[in-house]
């Protein structure tokens, strides 16, 4: 059940996507990955992308025009 | 409930729209442009204006360029930023996307990473602004536009803009991951 963070802040898309998808092959099941966000459109795809693959995706708006994306693997 | 938790300003305010949402907001809006001005939207060749008005302003002679023998560029160069239509409507997105970033509460100076992202923001933008030219018109002018005219150069721009795509992602892929 570990927690990793994945620092995108400054990244533009497809970047964060990318790199997210990197990252949560490299995570067990049960992981948390939290990814920081501040590219509005990476807000659309990488928590689209996380929830097609059927894990568990939440949002928070940390700043103006900053988030964390907190994705659970689950399979 | 405070303003900002309605759900019609969550909707429209704070999130971003469909792309259909988009889309069909995009075609009206064309239409309308064309139906008042006889010129479809583009955005590239105003900026090729406010190029050649500051060279000017600095002593240049941007008319004596081929690109400038074109009777509505030469018209182009006699206006000015506030007086040429295009010049306006780049204005107008620039404003318009702040007013909306100000709006959701989004509006974020961000740092610069790496100096990777300088030297591929620098190169694209150069890249971009030729290829423009050369194209007689970026992806709206040329391609949205074009298309939406019913022109073949519309559809030809966009062969080569997946091209350009696919090149693009392999080298942003060997580069920013």
């Amino acid at each position: 059940m570990a927690e990793y963070r994945l620092d995108c802040l400054g990244e533009a898309c497809p970047v964060p996507l990318l790199k997210t998808q990197k990252e949560m092959e490299k995570l067990k099941v049960g992981d948390v990955l939290i990814v920081e966000i501040d590219h509005s459109c990476a807000m659309k795809n990488v928590p689209e992308w996380a929830r097609n693959m059927g894990y568990n995706v939440e949002i928070e708006e940390v700043d103006d025009g900053q988030w964390e994306v907190y994705i659970e693997k689950t399979k | 409930m405070k303003l900002q938790e309605h759900p019609f300003f969550k909707k429209i305010i704070k999130d971003a729209w469909s792309y259909w949402t988009g889309a069909i907001l995009l075609a009206v809006l064309n239409v309308a442009l064309f139906a008042f001005s006889g010129h479809p939207w583009g955005i590239t060749t105003p900026f090729s204006y406010w190029g050649a008005w500051v060279f000017k302003a600095l002593g240049g002679q941007p008319e004596n360029w081929v690109y400038f023998q074109n009777p509505s560029h030469a018209k182009a160069l006699e206006q000015n930023i506030f007086t040429n239509a295009g010049s306006i409507q780049n204005i107008g997105i620039i404003l318009g996307a702040l007013l909306a970033t100000l709006l959701a509460s989004q509006f974020k100076i961000k740092k610069i990473k790496s100096y990777k992202q300088v030297i591929a923001a620098v190169l694209g933008g150069l890249l971009m602004g030729y290829g423009a030219r050369i194209a007689f018109g970026c992806n709206i002018g040329a391609y949205f536009s074009g298309i939406a005219s019913m022109s073949l150069h519309g559809w030809v721009w966009a062969a080569f803009a997946l091209i350009g795509a696919w090149i693009g992602s392999k080298l942003l892929v060997k580069y920013f991951m």
